[in-house]
């Protein structure tokens, strides 16, 4: 009867729209799931009996020291941009964001080209000083290696959110730790970091999340994981059943770890006696205080964002002129994809969280989970997942034509279609979420203004949501862009025959050492991240101060 | 009779209790109706119920001799002519006040509905303000917009959700005069919010005490 009372305020044709897209969203997932059940592959049994213990240890390893990692060096640098004054300071409160412009796998081969034998390092040592170190000093292509890389790229996720969560903290907070006389760090450890935790906690999940879907560094380090495992699986040894088990195995991990995230978030959830917040004043640092914050801020900014960048600007100075045409060709494919894709996702998002709107909090809160469900699973899961939905998809077409002689001359198993259908599975949660939060920000009262004065819900939704989400599509339009035209395994595994974008071809040629060559693709890519980056956190700037105005 | 409203009752969750529980009321036409009451006790829920913003659970309105709600029917917000000023205005902020006002009128030809709008602006002594932006305005002046946008296409019930809550002292007394002249001008039949039982006083109106 409540649930009732909510719908018959939208209209069926929102619900029926949305229905259809929360299927197609989950049914990738499901059918991994079912497919448990079916026969195993030739090579389960071995890969259960000795390879799995290994796939899950690294992938453990590295999940949980990158988290824990990001964690303290994200919600370090947080506090130090939230709560102190220093020259520079308005620069890195974005330009710590920039590292996360820079896919991993892109930093792990840049960083293995400057420590590796011909690199600049060595060279410079060897030549300058006649230093001859031991190789195993300059070894990076380990897990060590790895968590370093993904530390210094991903802590932007733990960054992020724990500086908004502390810019909508109360100043009186601290002045009065300090007035019953607590000194700075007492009062981190005492007040601020068990304040923000569920900050802190939800960016350290994110950098989890990413580390566990990420192929490129652990394929290029050589270190075994569930991603790898299930490429090696599906292409190496062309059995898809046995991926489809590790995919399960991966998603176990997952449950594990978003219930880890659950109790550590805590059902604790500390909010202000008073609505009357007074935000956060920072304090001006001097002398030792100073040069250190500044030395630790534009330390971080300079391995996880200024070095790479340089190092990849020299080797593409090095083969100048090299491949201009074809660095074009990628660049297009991956706007083109990116943006077409964008586009189509942020569509889907804005029905799902317009009917989330007209819907009890249950129903809507239920739409998030899902939605965000694809994020929280690894690319190659859900490549395994699409496919198997596809080639069902197929066969249902081939019957129809054998058996009933329709003509259905559709074939979506490795297209474009099954590539974007992919994406919209991982990416519908952050273009929601966007949606989600402008609409928190616009409130109902416009909605029920315009139906009161005689529009229905579509016609509202056309002449005033739509109008007054446009920042938040902007900016959920770029965050998904630049996601995708980071993204490697669902494109490594999906794309159809002949089908490269920057990201693919920069991974091929890095992975062939051609270094030189995947230096321009990756410029070109975190060149445009970089720009997306810049918008989004200067447009909101703006918003800010003309609020505070 | 221009509304009739029988036994109403509703809750926003079933757990909390009803909000709302066995409410009568019946306002004749041109009748300025004030529902005073603390906060919580409901009075603006009776608004949100009488517009279609909520579904009751039980009970029956009627507006204009027409079931609005009741009797396994639910006529949708937009099709109930009544109109609501919010506590808030609700201005669209990507619109001018021309077009704002002009919002639910869309029906008319280009040539009467500017005649409409210039109308209603004379009505509230905002004459010239047709190309002004929401955030342009004053608070007072703001509500003087929402009143004319949601009087210009001539709704059977004017509803009023505590239209001098964001007030202070010195503009309520001319905002409340200016109301009263503005409702009493158009005869239309008026139900207003209020925590204040001078408000009610002030305007004139039938008090309905809600507790």
């Amino acid at each position: 009867m409540q649930l009732l009372k909510k719908i018959k305020q939208g209209s069926p044709g929102w619900f029926l729209l949305t229905a259809g897209i929360i299927l197609l969203l989950l049914i990738p997932n499901l059918n991994i799931i079912i497919n448990l059940f079916g026969k195993a592959g030739e090579n389960w049994e071995h890969v259960r009996d000795y390879l799995l213990i290994n796939y899950f240890q690294n992938s453990l390893i590295l999940v949980l020291a990158s988290g824990l990692l990001a964690a303290f060096l994200g919600a370090g640098l947080a506090w130090i941009i939230a709560a102190y004054d220093f020259p520079g300071r308005n620069f890195l409160s974005w330009g710590l964001i920039l590292p996360l412009a820079i896919p991993p796998y892109i930093g792990a081969y840049v960083y293995q080209g400057m420590f590796s034998y011909t690199g600049p390092l060595q060279t410079f040592l060897r030549n300058d000083f006649q230093l001859q170190l031991s190789q195993q000093y300059f070894d990076f292509m380990n897990i060590r290696g790895a968590i370093f890389i993904y530390t210094i790229f991903l802590f932007p996720y733990v960054f992020l959110m724990t500086k908004a969560f502390l810019s909508r903290q109360s100043a009186s907070l601290l002045e009065s730790s300090r007035l019953l006389g607590k000194n700075d760090s007492t009062i981190f450890f005492k007040i601020i970091l068990p304040l923000s935790r569920g900050a802190v906690v939800a960016g350290s999940s994110l950098v989890m999340m990413e580390v566990l879907n990420d192929y490129g560094v652990v394929k290029y380090f050589g270190i075994s994981t569930f991603t790898t495992a299930i490429f090696k699986t599906w292409f190496g040894m062309g059995d898809l059943a046995t991926a489809v088990r590790l995919a399960v195995m991966a998603m176990l991990v997952i449950f594990v770890l978003l219930f880890l995230e659950k109790l550590l978030r805590g059902g604790r959830k500390y909010s202000y006696s008073t609505s009357n917040i007074r935000p956060l004043s920072r304090r001006k640092l001097k002398g030792s205080k100073k040069v250190l914050a500044q030395f630790f801020c534009y330390g971080v900014f300079f391995f996880g964002f200024l070095l790479p960048t340089i190092q990849l600007l020299y080797w593409s100075f090095l083969s100048r002129g090299g491949e201009l045409l074809g660095t074009l060709n990628f660049a297009l494919t991956s706007f083109l994809t990116g943006g077409g894709a964008a586009v189509l996702i942020l569509t889907g998002a804005v029905i799902v969280a317009t009917t989330a709107r007209m819907s009890s909090s249950f129903i809507s809160n239920l739409l998030a989970r899902i939605t965000i469900l694809g994020y929280s699973i690894p690319g190659a899961v859900i490549a395994v997942g699409v496919l198997l939905f596809m080639l069902q998809l197929d066969q249902i077409f081939l019957f129809l034509q054998t058996g009933f002689g329709i003509e259905i001359n559709l074939v979506l198993s490795s297209t474009l279609v099954m590539l974007i259908f992919a994406y919209a599975v991982r990416f519908m949660g952050i273009a929601f979420n966007s949606v989600n939060s402008g609409y928190q920000k616009i409130g109902e009262s416009y909605f029920e203004a315009s139906r009161t004065l005689g529009k229905g819900v579509t016609e509202t939704f056309f002449k005033i949501d739509l109008p007054m989400l446009k920042p938040a599509l902007m900016s959920g339009f770029l965050l998904i862009f630049i996601e995708i035209m980071k993204e490697l395994p669902l494109t490594m595994i999906l794309r159809p025959f002949n089908f490269d974008t920057l990201a693919t071809k920069a991974f091929e040629y890095a992975s062939d050492e051609m270094i030189y060559r995947a230096a321009d693709l990756s410029l070109v890519l975190i060149f445009f991240s970089t720009a997306a980056i810049y918008l989004i956190t200067h447009h909101r700037r703006r918003k800010n101060n003309a609020v505070e105005n | 009779m221009q509304l009739k409203i029988d036994n109403l009752t509703f809750a926003y969750n079933k757990k909390e209790g009803n909000i709302v529980e066995n409410f009568n009321l019946e306002v004749q036409k041109g009748e300025v109706v004030a529902l005073v009451g603390v906060s919580g006790s409901g009075k603006s829920t009776v608004l949100r119920l009488t517009a279609g913003l909520e579904i009751p659970d039980s009970g029956k309105i009627s507006i204009a001799g027409q079931t609005a709600a009741g009797d396994h029917k639910f006529k949708a917000a937009e099709k109930r002519k009544v109109g609501m000023v919010f506590q808030d205005y609700a201005l669209f902020p990507h619109l001018s006040v021309e077009k704002n006002i002009a919002f639910g009128i869309d029906h008319l030809s280009k040539a009467n509905r500017k005649a409409r709008v210039r109308r209603l602006l004379e009505l509230v002594n905002l004459e010239g303000f047709e190309k002004r932006y929401p955030h342009q305005l004053s608070g007072g002046q703001q509500q003087r917009i929402a009143l004319a946008r949601t009087l210009a296409p001539g709704p059977e019930l004017l509803l009023l959700d505590e239209p001098f809550s964001n007030l202070d002292a010195e503009l309520k007394d001319k905002i409340r005069r200016d109301l009263n002249e503005i409702i009493k001008d158009v005869g239309v039949t008026t139900i207003l919010v209020s925590h204040d039982r001078e408000d009610a006083e002030f305007m004139q109106a039938r008090e309905v005490l809600m507790s």
